[in-house]
């Protein structure tokens, strides 16, 4: 590890720009890789970090003793932050400790899911965040009970919203019109928005077309990050397209169209309608195959580019647009879900490097098509391929970069 | 952001190669025996754990004189007469006169190895156990590699080869007993980095570019050995994201210019034809550039929707680049009007081969193409000396690259009757790509003339991103808004010139011009340090040089087809079939309608079973 610290160390010595930043392997606790890969590709993105270090100050400030998730994920970033040397290993000791407290799913030694966990540590920060600030308040909390994850949650609160507009004769969906819009916002959200939701929620808006009465309604759901399926040999444009794709509601599935009264057929899509500041895309490569009873790992080769667009953006959709740049991956190796390894690759200042627990690399930028995945495999075959990408939209990471090169002064 | 009436481009669902296909000219059909592979047909691994296989396959074409006649026709591209080579070094391509053989020579790389056979198209394969030449490199491995068709004759040639490691190699295939081979940049003093591209500059037959990941394209004189130390460079020509340099020593030293374009690698780069008047470059910062290759000024540019741009190709008439890339899109950049005339949205994954197809391509009825229309891109007094002067008024058969200097009237006859469009400008355009597909479009004039179509209608206010400087129009029909812009500074000259003989585009162009935005555009090219801090993209977006989706046409594949396992790395359109290549080391042939069954009756030399047994078991294609 020495050797390869001091090796980083020259690496990156002479860039000025690398100055300020720390390269912090994360030592493993026995299975503990899809905790180390998550937490390193949070820590590169910006306004997470940020946010993070941020609270740790609050915390100082305050001179709070209480230990949560959140706080130990603050200290273990203040950690990384404050080190002296710009390159090392640091124990993730607190913090794993914590977290198998927590969440007793985590309290083992096996191999646990990273979009699991990234679910499941982003729901805890917020929820916390969320308390504190009702706590802040002191006024009494708004009485609803949040069940389950904040996607569910929110979702749950656009159900009631769904919003009607006239039919159009043409085979397209119209534009959805301006007073269908306000749809799930004027409705009490169950949770107060945390920073959590600026950085990473963005708005999935539902249009079904009754195909009885050409009625179109629309629904919004919030997201912290997408679920995509993946295809062999697509890349993740793709992929996203066909997220987006319009399905037809037959059969058993009829949708219960509410200007008709009755169960009709109906087309569905699902579309972008708000883009967040970080686009975390969870790579759907475990796939549950009913004949061997166990989940199998599509290592299926799918292209991810540096910088992204997103085609699958509603109409009305404000940001529409916005230009993504891909500051980390986490990278599963293996076979199978339950047996492998996590590692990251992430973007600093313009320079990519790898994550593997305790060891850090500086890479090439063309090393990053090794994580691609496979063009011709069986099921079973054994891939280092991406499964969650972390896309910074580019218009935040401007701001972002110089107040974190002015907080690491501090 | 697709529209909402747009169906999805159609994507098999099996996973079948297939083996023939159809447009409305007729049925393109694969050529089992016409495959080209290496000897034991075995598909290289391109996860195989090393390196080596992720150098694209690349096939280089070679026509071979059969010998100097002097009463031949000299066909340059544009299927003149022509005897004016720039270079008066560079010998004449005498043409084929035997139209029922054509000894033409395929040269490609798979992994570390590199074969030149004898390339006979839609007749059978040579004898895949014989190569011309083989060779395997340790170390470094070939990654692209280029025919001398200007220096070429029956008993000798001149191949250029780059490598993963930065080195580059001319070699003989021909003359393996009389070795001459060559090597460039072998010390890795100039750079380090893997060649991406590698071509002879047409008309100055001792002079190739090479391209490398670096971001940077030198220019060698054959002759010269290159510096024995680092070389050291003086600062030339400036302008917006990028530099050339000399080299002190370029009387006497390779490298003799040094290229610095934009950031990151510069992944092709083409001449605009037979008169290396234009070079057009594309890179992973998502530009394509078009400099003037003598005056190396900077003439245009645009951006791609977003990610990389990985392959680009002339339009046979040079007004038009099509490129592909990381976004999935074919884009297609009008070199006069300064702006993207459409998108193409059809593949699943990246793009990694564009190409015309000048044998498919129409013109305008009855007129030479842009006889005299000297092309304005800001700074030429006369950009076009040689004018078309075709045989066939309807068709232009146009190439541009060496290998394909094999034009005929007679098969531009052939394929006339094969297609009634007369009087409409279509360009036909292939690509193919990671999605292992390959994909037809048409590039008609409907495309061509407007500016912007109101193909989207969305109600949404418009919100630049990053504070782009384009008005954001009040109204809806914001698409209205660039023509507007550019009607202002319309430039009459241009009009005129180009309102020939009732040739629509150029009509068409005085009206809509969108000159003053694309050349506002080439003057806000961005700065590298800029970035981050007012982004250059986001500052882009809006503009002619890189439209909102909603702004501009989105064209959609005649036919999109999986034609491999692996990722497609190869197109050219040939005479008489279209050759494609796949990451495995299958080079196919696809005859074009009405090639396929007579010609392959003729097989001169089939590689069947009888002929090799050993060495092609079964003599069947994977």
């Amino acid at each position: 590890m020495g050797a390869n610290a001091s090796q980083l160390e020259k690496e990156i010595g002479a860039d000025h720009l690398l100055s300020n930043e720390h390269f912090y392997g994360l030592v493993n606790f026995g299975n503990t890789c899809y905790c180390n890969s998550v937490i390193q590709a949070l820590y590169f993105c910006q306004p997470f970090r940020e946010k993070i270090l941020q609270y740790k100050q609050q915390l100082k400030k305050s001179g709070s003793q209480k230990e949560n998730l959140l706080t130990c994920l603050a200290d273990l970033f203040h950690n990384i932050a404050s080190q002296k040397r710009r390159v090392g290993t640091i124990a993730p000791k607190k913090f794993i400790t914590k977290l198998k407290k927590e969440n007793e799913s985590f309290d083992n030694y096996a191999q646990q899911d990273a979009h699991e966990f990234l679910n499941y540590l982003l729901n805890t920060i917020s929820e916390t965040l969320s308390e504190e600030k009702r706590q802040e308040k002191a006024a009494p909390a708004s009485g609803s009970s949040k069940g389950g994850t904040l996607k569910k949650a929110s979702l749950g609160g656009g159900a009631g919203a769904n919003s009607v507009s006239p039919a159009s004769t043409t085979l397209s969906l119209p534009p959805i019109s301006s007073e269908a819009q306000p749809s799930c916002s004027s409705s009490a959200k169950p949770s107060e928005p945390t920073w959590i939701h600026e950085i990473f929620q963005g708005t999935l808006t539902n249009e079904t077309r009754c195909l009885n009465c050409e009625t179109v309604s629309s629904k919004d759901e919030d997201f912290l990050d997408l679920s995509v399926d993946v295809d062999q040999n697509a890349s993740i444009t793709h992929c996203l397209r066909v997220f987006s794709n319009m399905e037809t509601l037959c059969s058993e599935q009829k949708y219960s169209c509410e200007n008709c009264c009755s169960k009709q057929e109906a087309q569905k899509r699902m579309r972008v309608k708000k883009l967040p500041q970080i686009l975390a895309l969870h790579l759907k490569r475990f796939k549950y195959v009913e004949q061997l009873n166990r989940y199998t790992k599509l290592s299926y080769r799918v292209l991810f580019p540096l910088e992204l667009r997103l085609f699958n953006v509603s109409d009305d959709a404000v940001n529409g647009d916005r230009l993504y740049d891909l500051v980390a991956v986490v990278v599963h190796c293996g076979s199978t879900p339950n047996r492998g390894h996590y590692i990251t690759v992430v973007k600093s200042h313009g320079f990519w490097l790898l994550f593997d627990d305790d060891i850090v690399d500086k890479i090439d930028p063309a090393t990053i098509e090794d994580f691609f995945g496979l063009s011709e495999c069986g099921v079973q075959k054994n891939s280092e391929s991406a499964y969650i990408l972390f896309y910074q939209a580019r218009d935040c990471s401007a701001i972002e970069t110089n107040k974190t090169s002015l907080f690491n002064h501090q | 952001m697709q529209p909402s009436y747009q169906p999805e481009p159609p994507a098999p669902k099996d996973d079948v190669l297939k083996s023939h296909f159809i447009t409305r000219e007729g049925t393109y059909k694969l050529m089992t025996l016409s495959e080209y592979s290496r000897p034991n047909r075995v598909p290289l691994n391109p996860q195989g754990g090393n390196n080596t296989s992720s150098a694209p396959v690349r096939v280089s074409f070679l026509s071979v004189p059969t010998s100097k006649l002097n009463d031949s026709v000299v066909l340059d591209g544009f299927g003149n007469s022509q005897e004016n080579l720039t270079n008066g070094g560079g010998r004449d391509s005498p043409t084929q006169t035997d139209p029922y053989f054509c000894p033409d020579r395929i040269c490609f790389n798979v992994g570390r190895e590199l074969y030149v056979y004898v390339y006979r198209g839609v007749r059978s394969a040579s004898d895949l156990s014989k190569p011309i030449d083989k060779r395997v490199y340790k170390g470094t491995y070939p990654t692209c590699h280029d025919f001398n068709q200007e220096t070429a004759t029956a008993e000798s040639c001149s191949l250029i080869i780059g490598f993963s490691a930065g080195q580059i190699q001319l070699i003989d295939p021909f003359r393996k007993e009389y070795q001459v081979s060559r090597l460039y940049n072998e010390d890795r003093f100039i750079d380090k980095t893997r060649v991406t591209c590698l071509k002879w500059v047409p008309g100055q037959a001792q002079y190739f570019l090479a391209s490398h990941a670096s971001g940077h394209i030198y220019l060698y004189n054959e002759e010269l050995p290159c510096s024995p130390g680092a070389p050291s460079y003086q600062s030339f020509k400036q302008g917006e994201g990028f530099t050339i340099y000399t080299c002190k020593t370029k009387s006497t030293r390779n490298p003799m210019y040094r290229w610095s374009i934009g950031e990151g690698a510069v992944t092709e780069f083409a001449f605009s034809g037979t008169d290396a008047k234009y070079l057009a470059t594309v890179g992973h910062d998502g530009y394509l550039r078009i400099f003037n290759y003598h005056t190396m000024e900077l003439l245009g540019f645009m951006r791609s929707y977003f990610g990389g741009l990985l392959c680009l190709a002339w339009s046979p008439d040079t007004k038009y680049i099509v490129t592909g890339g990381e976004d999935d899109l074919i884009t297609v950049y009008s070199v006069q009007e300064k702006r993207i005339v459409c998108r193409g949205q059809g593949h699943k994954s990246w793009i990694s081969q564009v190409a015309f197809d000048p044998f498919t391509t129409w013109l305008a009825d009855g007129m030479p193409a842009t006889s005299g229309v000297p092309i304005d891109l800001g700074s030429e007094e006369d950009l076009r000396p040689s004018s078309f002067n075709s045989s066939s008024g309807v068709f232009k058969s146009v190439a541009f690259r060496n290998n394909s200097s094999l034009l005929r009237s007679r098969s531009q006859k052939d394929s006339i009757s094969s297609v009634s469009l007369g009087g409409c400008v279509t360009y036909r355009i292939g690509s193919v790509g990671h999605d292992t597909q390959l994909c037809l479009w048409d590039l008609t004039e409907d495309t061509l003339k407007q500016p912007s179509i109101l193909g989207r209608h969305r109600n949404s206010t418009i919100i630049p991103v990053g504070g782009a400087p384009v008005p954001a129009p009040s109204s809806n029909c914001f698409v209205d808004a660039p023509k507007a812009s550019g009607g202002k500074e319309e430039k009459p000259e241009k009009t005129k010139k180009l309102h020939k003989r009732g040739f629509s585009l150029g009509t068409k162009l005085g009206g809509n011009s969108t000159d003053r935005s694309g050349r506002s555009g080439t003057g806000s090219l961005p700065h590298d340090k800029d970035k981050g801090k007012d982004d250059p993209v986001s500052r882009l977006l809006g503009t002619p040089i890189c439209p909102r989706m909603d702004d501009i046409t989105v064209i959609e594949p005649l036919i999109c087809k999986k034609i491999a396992h692996e990722r497609l790395t190869v197109l050219e359109f040939r005479e008489d079939c279209i050759v494609t290549a796949c990451q495995e080391g299958f080079i196919c042939t696809w005859a074009r309608p009405g090639k396929a069954v007579l010609n392959h009756q003729q097989s001169i030399n089939s590689p069947n079973p009888g002929s090799s047994p050993n060495l092609l078991p079964g003599g069947t294609v994977v």
